[in-house]
């Protein structure tokens, strides 16, 4: 079974076993191609598993530490073969991750996020609502993964309206006509988790807003709503009681990765797609950790031929609870992300935020 | 302006009363060493001894032993020898020192030299200061409260973030200003004038390592190697081998045979001193570590990588020409072996501050030294010394920097 196999099966259809088997294989052949390609990756291999040559089981496999990707230049196609190259949406002055795309890539991520968005979403295109503003797409100099991820998701709706302004204000008589025109039938809302508690959320509490027939899809932004203390449930639960909206997707995926994205089932668990599988790790062993049992989260991929992210290890805290045996009736892993690693502060005379390399 | 005083009491105050104060007490300005002084510092590392929540804490626990009386006249009697027939040492007048955030005690030290010898004091201490400096505070508040008026106006200390105006005012009332600190916070400040007279101490950045006579390690009997392990545990681990003074690269002199069989046993050795001591790394920490293996392996000449375990991560170097002193603190050490210890000369650079030692004797020290001819390394010292707070310190004699002399003929 090959790559575009595992797109055309329904997602979240493979027993464990049976996909362990199939990325296994794929992966290792990922592996070889980008220890041929990406001297770099061949290094780092070398020095970290001497002798490694093929991994027996996917938590075998080497992985990237994903803040690598801010240092170095990592890419396993020569300078003219880049397509696009992706940046993640990092403040001022942080370094910022750099994601080298082919043509090919590019293809398999959007196919990828394709056959994800359809088993959430339903085959039809719904008239879709951004929480961005139009600014964000227009201004391609500054291409990042946010711009990026609109521009994927767009695709899967019609009719977008954007409900935000350049200063991020709601655009509410958008807003009314757009439900007005949409608002009986089945429509899309997309948007960054934060962005869509803060600037949609917050703004239409009270205004008896009716979204029940919406589908949100939203993600990212872990930070800002930890620092505002809303969790997953709450965030559902308010929406539920204030608009109705009953169907909300988080979904979890890095720029490192794009087009593997982890989106919720019913049950508020992530699931892994096919083509995608998640291993969380003992921070202190840095072996697989028991189910249940929280750890650092390794995200496996077969989607990335341009640049070797098929194994990364993510700063980001996360859990499995279970494997094929989930009341919804997705197959594989499923799992929950509980946010950053918790950052704290090593001692020391000098400036120590400029020397923790995480960034 | 209005800031936070922490000492002699906690409250707010203005900063301009808190400037016409220590001006004010210039008048009545204790003389180096005096007994005032060496009483209350004596006091003060009772106390420390002594306090429930600061027994709790070894770093507190050191500053006490390195303030204790005959420590203190021991380093009188150094003063005295500063004293010429024809010159007379006095204080310099209000130093400021500005200490790191994340280093708890290097405050007191600072400001033990300053007051030893008469200066008036004022200190920022961050809001990012961890329990040991509240604890600190507490106690020095506590031992103000019976000392003499001279003692009481002497030392202030306030926090504050970086407000630069604050910085500024202080800085404007200065004789004496000392940062401490990385090179960021260094550079930072110093583009904050200071009056013309006023002379400046900076410690930037540093960098340390530790070197071992491979045969001399494979020569000693297991007590021996294990109290080795022990002390360079001390300087290595506290304060997450992020102190200037925590070595970070470690060499093994000799044959290649005799290095490799050394830096086995002896990492076997620090492995189990981690166990036994129990230092534990977070999540973040070892996440850190792991991504700063990964781009020195890409950036270095790394040849091979272990990680023993979580605590201790060992990266062996093929050359060390173009090291970058990057670091991630947290149990890491770059590992390099020479021939000998000569050969070291040529890659020591100016940010080296510390070098610890074992196997080689004092002359041998001296003659590395005399050749470095300030290449870099402001101190030599034994393994398990790299820690301890000293009179030279980044190659300043502080007892001498924060005195004036007089001339008289």
């Amino acid at each position: 079974m090959n790559f575009d196999d595992l797109l055309q099966l329904p997602q979240y259809s493979l027993p464990h076993a049976e996909k362990e088997r199939i990325l296994l294989d794929e992966l290792n052949r990922l592996d070889e191609h980008h220890r041929a390609h990406c001297p770099e990756y061949e290094r780092l291999v070398s020095v970290l598993r001497p002798g490694f040559r093929r991994a027996q089981a996917l938590s075998e496999l080497p992985y990237l530490a994903v803040g690598l990707f801010k240092s170095h230049r990592l890419s396993s196609i020569p300078r003219d073969k880049v397509f696009k190259t992706l940046t993640s949406s990092g403040t001022t002055g942080q370094q910022v991750s750099q994601i080298f795309l082919d043509v090919e890539t590019a293809k398999r991520q959007s196919a990828a996020l394709s056959r994800i968005m359809t088993h959430t979403l339903g085959p039809n295109r719904l008239p879709m609502i951004l929480i961005e503003s139009r600014a964000l797409i227009q201004d391609r100099s500054r291409f990042n993964a946010r711009a990026a991820g609109v521009l994927g998701m767009m695709t899967f709706g019609r009719d977008h309206f954007y409900a935000l302004d350049e200063r991020m204000d709601l655009d509410e008589e958008g807003l009314f006509a757009f439900l007005e025109k949409f608002g009986s039938r089945p429509f899309f809302l997309f948007g960054f988790t934060f962005m869509v508690w803060q600037y949609l959320f917050q703004r239409i509490a009270e205004r008896g807003l009716d979204l029940s027939q919406g589908v949100l899809v939203h993600g990212g932004g872990w930070k800002k709503m930890e620092e505002m203390a809303v969790s997953n449930s709450e965030f559902k639960s308010r929406f539920r009681e204030k608009t109705g909206l009953e169907r909300i997707y988080n979904f979890y995926g890095l720029v490192e990765q794009v087009g593997s994205i982890y989106v919720e089932g019913e049950d508020a668990y992530l699931y892994a797609p096919n083509f995608a599988d998640v291993i969380v790790r003992d921070p202190i062993t840095w072996e697989p950790a028991p189910m249940g049992s929280p750890g650092i989260l390794q995200v496996l991929s077969v989607l990335p031929l341009s640049y070797p992210g098929h194994s990364i290890l993510t700063e980001d805290m996360g859990i499995i609870h279970g494997v094929d045996d989930s009341p919804s009736g997705r197959l594989g892993k499923y799992f929950s992300v509980s946010g950053r690693i918790p950052k704290a502060e090593l001692r020391g005379c000098s400036d120590v935020h400029a020397t923790q390399v995480s960034g | 302006m209005k800031v936070q005083q922490l000492v002699p009491r906690i409250e707010e105050v203005e900063l301009e009363d808190i400037l016409a104060r220590l001006r004010a007490s210039s008048a009545n300005a204790l003389s180096p060493f005096a007994s005032e002084i060496l009483e209350f510092c004596a006091n003060f590392s009772r106390a420390l001894f002594h306090d429930t929540e600061a027994k709790r804490l070894p770093e507190l626990q050191a500053l006490a032993f390195w303030m204790r009386k005959a420590e203190l006249e021991r380093l009188r009697q150094e003063f005295d020898r500063l004293k010429t027939d024809h010159t007379w040492p006095v204080p310099r007048g209000l130093v400021f020192h500005v200490p790191p955030a994340n280093v708890d005690t290097v405050f007191v030290y600072s400001w033990l030299v300053s007051v030893m010898v008469g200066n008036r004091n004022i200190l920022r201490i961050s809001p990012r200061a961890a329990l040991q400096t509240t604890v600190i505070c507490r106690v020095f508040d506590e031992c103000l409260e019976t000392a003499g008026e001279a003692m009481q106006q002497n030392t202030v200390m306030i926090r504050y973030a970086h407000e630069k105006e604050i910085t500024a005012a202080i800085s404007a009332a200065a004789d004496v200003r000392v940062i401490w600190g990385g090179d960021h916070s260094v550079n930072d400040i110093r583009s904050v004038p200071i009056p013309p007279h006023c002379k400046e101490l900076t410690f930037p950045d540093r960098y340390a390592m530790s070197v071992v006579r491979a045969s001399k390690y494979l020569a000693l009997d297991e007590k021996m190697r294990r109290d080795l392990s022990a002390q360079f545990y001390n300087d290595t681990f506290w304060f997450d081998q992020m102190a200037c003074s925590s070595p970070r690269l470690l060499i093994w002199c000799g044959d290649p045979e005799d290095c490799s069989a050394a830096s086995a046993m002896f990492l076997r050795e620090l492995h189990a001193e981690v166990n036994r001591r129990g230092y534990e790394l977070d999540a973040s920490g070892s996440m850190n570590k792991f991504t700063f293996l990964c781009r020195s392996i890409l950036d270095q000449p790394v040849i091979s990588a272990e990680r023993v375990d979580n605590q201790l991560t060992v990266a062996q170097l093929e050359n060390i020409a173009k090291l970058d002193r990057n670091h991630c603190g947290g149990g890491f050490l770059f590992q390099y072996y020479a021939q000998l210890l000569e050969d070291l000369a040529d890659h020591v650079a100016r940010r080296d501050q510390t070098l610890t030692y074992f196997g080689f004797d004092l002359p041998e020290m001296m003659s590395f030294a005399r050749l470095l001819n300030g290449r870099g390394i402001d101190r030599i010292v034994p393994i398990g010394k790299a820690l301890t707070f000293q009179r030279y310190w980044d190659g300043y004699d502080l007892l001498a920097e924060m005195i004036r002399h007089v001339r008289i003929d």
